[in-house]
């Protein structure tokens, strides 16, 4: 059973769809982004997973067990929320102790997560003087204390600066490599492109793409390649021909549904000097926007 | 639920608004106690060691450690170290009564052993210990029952300041008006009339018996909590 499963999973607001049955699941060992543009409905999907607002159909579980059907759920789930809050009056050390005493954490685990997000120093302050990235810190050792198995983080990069984006890819890794199930939302495609294994990409409320990050990357395209020709129109004309599509932009030619190797042969037949070829690699960006259908 | 009732006691241990807002009105209490010894002569020591600040000022800590969780947006992670958002409420609520009655205990004995010293030293009049015991059981009582009354009115309102505002209006002004104008209603109120009832004093005859009191004080707890807790149960934290 996956360590997290959306099912059918749909949630309205009033007349407003902001989640229309979609369904994913992820695997352990594995980061997974969850990919959208703003208003995607990225954050009303994990928070339907984490029990916070009420599916209006379908469901969304971890390992078959609704959150709140879940024993301990802090030692099964970690959750870093995009708006994660603290009393401003509280330490962080005393914010800790209070989610350690709820979720029957031992108390050592406190100190653990205080080193593991590099904040021992500042536990003793109050946490209205921190930064930004301190609270997103704080936030991320909450979510550690019971020592999850899954981790969900919801636009967990806001507020951190570079150093801290560094960080944060490393701790994911690292979960991932201890077996964990990490899911990492985001609606900037560079901050994770680096970090995720697999990806879930929505849209609208709808699901778009699933499946390893080069799958999707590739796109449904297949092949394509990028060519300089001495006579491109003849070129062209050889290639639609064969039923590839070519888009000619400057003095290259995009064909689409060909390997480089198809298209120098095409150039030798056709007798057309080539003066560059090259495998044409879409960009991460390129096929988001792609599957999400934003504009640039 | 024990580990729940831990958590919720070290919120309330670890916010200087807490401590603040305690220390003011025990230091006052005090203060008041000790002027009232001194100064009045005559005066009734039941009345004297009735405990109304600290007593009451518990019903506003519920409230404002509970519209607390909304107003600094806590509430989304409170709710998923506890995804039971009954027994979350409830473990605030029993918090809430536990500090009232620490407090209330403290505070209440702390004014009864300067004010006794004081009456005692100018040769006044003093209660015995079974009259100390009743002033107690009394301020004990309403302390335990406003501060769930508090935190149950905190999660039915949510917002802060009309959380604060509206409670301190209903106790001053509000059931105040209504007990003068329809004496028999007024004294079922919540706030004034049915801890009034339970406390006791001069105008004893006006109120409703400390036993039935303690039952409507119950009653309108239960009632305003059940509310609070269907709100809680059935609402989106987007």
């Amino acid at each position: 059973m996956a360590p997290v499963e959306v099912r059918d999973l749909s949630k309205r607001f009033g007349d407003f769809a902001a989640v229309k049955q979609l369904s994913f699941e992820i695997r352990p060992g594995r980061v997974t982004g969850f990919l959208g543009p703003n208003g995607a409905g990225k954050s009303t999907t994990l928070r339907a997973l984490l029990g916070l607002v009420r599916p209006s159909s379908g469901s969304a579980t971890f390992g078959g067990q609704r959150y709140d059907e879940l024993e301990r759920p802090g030692t099964r789930v970690g959750a870093v929320l995009e708006d994660a809050s603290f009393h401003p009056g509280r330490s962080a050390r005393n914010h800790l102790r209070v989610v350690a005493a709820t979720g029957g954490h031992p108390a050592r685990r406190v100190e653990e997560v205080l080193a593991a997000v590099d904040l021992t120093a500042a536990a003793d302050r109050r946490v209205k003087g921190y930064s930004m990235g301190m609270k997103q810190r704080l936030a991320i050792a909450s979510a550690l204390l019971g020592d999850p198995q899954v981790l969900i983080l919801d636009e967990p990069t806001n507020g951190l600066d570079p150093p801290g984006i560094t960080w944060l890819r490393g701790l994911l890794r690292e979960q991932a490599d201890r077996g964990r199930a990490v899911l990492v939302s985001s609606h900037v495609l560079a901050e994770v492109a680096q970090s995720v294994d697999d990806v879930v990409v929505i849209a609208d409320g709808e699901l778009r793409a699933q499946g390893t990050l080069d799958a999707v990357l590739g796109g449904a395209d297949g092949p394509a390649t990028e060519v300089r020709a001495q006579d491109p129109a003849r070129l062209t004309g050889a290639l639609e021909r064969r039923g590839h599509r070519v888009q000619r932009r400057g003095d290259v030619l995009h064909v689409a549904g060909a390997t480089p190797e198809q298209v120098g042969e095409m150039a030798i037949h056709e007798r057309v000097a080539v003066l560059g070829l090259a495998p044409r690699v879409r960009s991460l960006e390129e096929a988001f926007l792609t599957l999400t259908g934003a504009r640039t | 639920m024990k580990a729940l009732l831990h958590a919720e006691l070290l919120k309330l241990r670890t916010t200087r608004t807490f401590v603040a807002v305690v220390g003011t009105a025990a230091a006052l209490s005090l203060i008041l106690v000790a002027l009232g010894a001194s100064l009045d002569v005559g005066k009734d020591p039941h009345a004297l060691f009735t405990n109304n600040s600290i007593t009451y000022i518990i019903v506003l800590l519920g409230a404002i450690g509970m519209t607390g969780e909304w107003r600094h947006r806590t509430i989304t992670g409170s709710v998923l170290a506890a995804p039971d958002r009954l027994r979350l409420l409830a473990a605030k609520a029993i918090s809430y009564s536990v500090a009232g009655v620490v407090l209330s205990l403290l505070v209440t004995v702390a004014t009864m052993l300067v004010g006794t010293l004081i009456l005692a030293g100018r040769g006044e009049e003093t209660l015995g210990a079974g009259g100390l015991a009743d002033v107690l059981w009394r301020n004990l009582a309403v302390a335990a029952l406003l501060g769930p009354l508090g935190v149950a009115f905190g999660a039915l309102i949510r917002n802060q300041i009309v959380t604060v505002v509206g409670l301190i209006a209903t106790a001053a002004v509000l059931e105040p008006a209504i007990s003068q104008v329809a004496p028999d209603v007024g004294r079922f109120g919540p706030l004034a009339g049915a801890p009034g009832g339970v406390l006791g004093g001069v105008d004893a005859g006006a109120l409703l018996a400390p036993g039935l009191a303690v039952v409507v004080l119950i009653g309108w707890a239960v009632l305003v909590f059940a509310a609070a807790a269907l709100r809680l149960d059935r609402r989106d934290l987007v």
